[in-house]
């Protein structure tokens, strides 16, 4: 804005001041309004669904849904986007670049769109990325909204040549709440982690399976994965041996 | 004291502090003495800290006559704030951050407290409800195009504020210590963890250690309970100076702006025509409108 500019506005502005009103009691009658409906509206929320208590903590097994409040949602949709299935997706794009990126943008919105004029039906642009944003947090929050929420022990999971071994870690799979992020022949949540149908044809080795599953950065870096380190050794050779098999004996 | 502060204003409705309802007419009967002392101890404040002066200065100050409903958005946010603040030391006063009685106070609140499922779940519902004035304030003041010149700063106070209070709703997640409660929150610290450079370091932090343990919760807890919440008074505090500062802007479809806007078009076209070609403006019409 050039400074004739930005003295013509000053000028508008005291113009529009000098017409106006004070602000006690003529904008504060209307603040005041719509804050009592505000916080009469949660007070009715709360007495008409209180909220509930959940199940204690139990670090060692886990019927785990790790799904947060509803507004972060558009964050953890992010996660089933860039799932890391190729170099174009990878994890960190949905847990820093693209959350950095946004927030960056928040930040200086003002120093990019320095125009004087405030009419939005004459800012384009400004209309354009405004509805986007919009338009895009409502359809990732309601995605996510709508995803199915991973249930361990809904062992629906049918896979013909399981053996002994492969029994025992799709036990393990399901006790510790592996479907509430992944998915094994649409039985699962589609995300945040990757679809395991076919995780053995990977061809990772037994080894890489176990170490991801005690420190699942170590072997996959910027992964969101908690890390399971309290299994028994039995059990992490039964998964681990379960997951290779995935998509090439068991399927 | 009171009458050097008072005559040179002497302004219709003028009472110079909220004890002075006998200030209004000529001082002619003995005051009432509960009035006078009330009177003496306004003058004595205000002449050490210029309260009211500044109270004049915040509530009776001009807005553009023409404000919008929408306009009322951010009071709403921080009327949440206020009773998320006042509901969340409640519910502080039974809490306990310590991963072995953390879920049972939680219980023990929800069971027992008087009023404590209803203050309980009033905080829960609350943050919820404060995400979403907060971004619809946003969406308001982006649509009115109210960041641009003077107002920038104002703008970036606010989006620390919408920052801040996303991190308030990601603290006071793990508080309730349920299974819900801790896997969010691990795979949340997870992806901090991930985060280049800076990364491993914060998250470090906010588990206070490199492994999920028991003093991850009191470490949350302060987070939640004492830094995120000064920040956010602080950045208030500068967002509504800024605010009273600079004025509430004037929607962009106010009549009266209408008529500016229209005036200055028609005198930037009129700036114009010469060069590019375009039709002149009649000189009689324009000196006729102008003139109001």
């Amino acid at each position: 804005m050039k400074k004739s500019e930005r003295e013509a506005y000053r000028r508008d502005y005291a113009a529009a001041k000098a017409q106006g009103k004070p602000f006690f009691p003529y904008a504060v009658y209307k603040d005041l309004i719509v804050a009592s409906v505000a916080i009469g509206f949660v007070f009715v929320l709360a007495i008409w669904q209180p909220i509930g208590i959940g199940e204690p903590i139990n670090p060692a097994t886990t019927d785990f849904v790790p799904r947060p409040e509803w507004y972060f949602f558009f964050l953890f949709e992010l996660l089933k986007i860039f799932k890391g299935d190729n170099a174009l997706t990878p994890v960190i794009m949905a847990t820093f670049i693209v959350p950095n990126i946004l927030m960056v943008l928040l930040l200086v919105t003002p120093f990019i769109d320095r125009g004087r004029e405030r009419r939005i039906w004459r800012r384009p642009i400004a209309l354009t990325s405004g509805l986007l944003v919009i338009f895009g947090l409502a359809y990732l929050t309601q995605a996510g909204l709508e995803a199915p929420v991973g249930q361990a022990g809904a062992a629906g999971i049918e896979l013909e040549g399981l053996d002994a071994q492969g029994e025992a870690g799709l036990e393990v799979y399901i006790a510790n709440g592996c479907s509430s992020c992944h998915m094994i022949k649409d039985v699962g949540a589609p995300g945040p982690g990757p679809n395991l149908t076919d995780e053995g044809a990977k061809n990772r080795g037994i080894e890489w399976q176990i170490e991801h599953l005690k420190d699942p950065t170590s072997t996959s870096p910027g992964s969101s994965m908690p890390a399971f380190a309290n299994l028994t050794d039995q059990q992490y050779d039964d998964l681990a041996v379960f997951l290779e098999g995935l998509g090439t004996e068991y399927r | 004291m009171t009458t050097r502060d008072v005559e040179p204003e002497a302004p219709p409705q003028g009472p110079n502090g909220p004890n002075g309802p006998a200030v209004g007419k000529p001082d002619i009967a003995p005051k009432n003495p509960a009035v006078a002392v009330g009177e003496q101890v306004v003058d004595y404040v205000d002449e050490r800290t210029g309260v009211v002066a500044g109270t004049k200065w915040f509530m009776f100050r001009n807005v553009p006559a023409e404000t919008s409903w929408f306009q009322t958005l951010g009071f709403a946010a921080f009327a949440i704030f206020s009773m998320q603040a006042i509901t969340g030391i409640v519910l502080a006063m039974y809490y306990q951050p310590d991963p072995g009685t953390a879920f049972q106070s939680i219980e023990f609140i929800t069971n027992d407290v008087t009023w404590g499922s209803l203050v309980r779940s009033m905080h829960r519902w609350g943050s919820s409800a404060m995400i979403v004035l907060v971004f619809l304030h946003m969406a308001r003041v982006f649509f009115f195009g109210s960041y641009k010149y003077p107002r920038e700063l104002t703008w970036v106070t606010g989006a620390v504020l919408l920052i801040l209070t996303l991190f308030m709703g990601l603290t006071g997640y793990l508080l309730v210590w349920d299974q819900k409660a801790y896997w969010a929150t691990v795979v949340a610290t997870n992806i901090t963890a991930a985060a280049p450079i800076l990364g491993p370091f914060i998250a470090d932090i906010l588990r206070a250690g490199p492994e999920f343990g028991p003093n991850t919760l009191s470490r949350f807890y302060a987070i939640h309970m004492l830094i995120i919440p000064s920040g956010i008074v602080t950045f208030i505090g500068l967002h509504l100076f800024l605010i009273a500062k600079l004025g509430i802007t004037e929607p962009p479809y106010a009549k009266r702006r209408f008529k500016a806007q229209r005036e200055e078009d028609e005198a930037r076209r009129r700036m114009r025509s010469p060069n590019t070609g375009r039709r002149a403006v009649p000189a009689a019409g324009d000196g006729s409108e102008g003139g109001s």
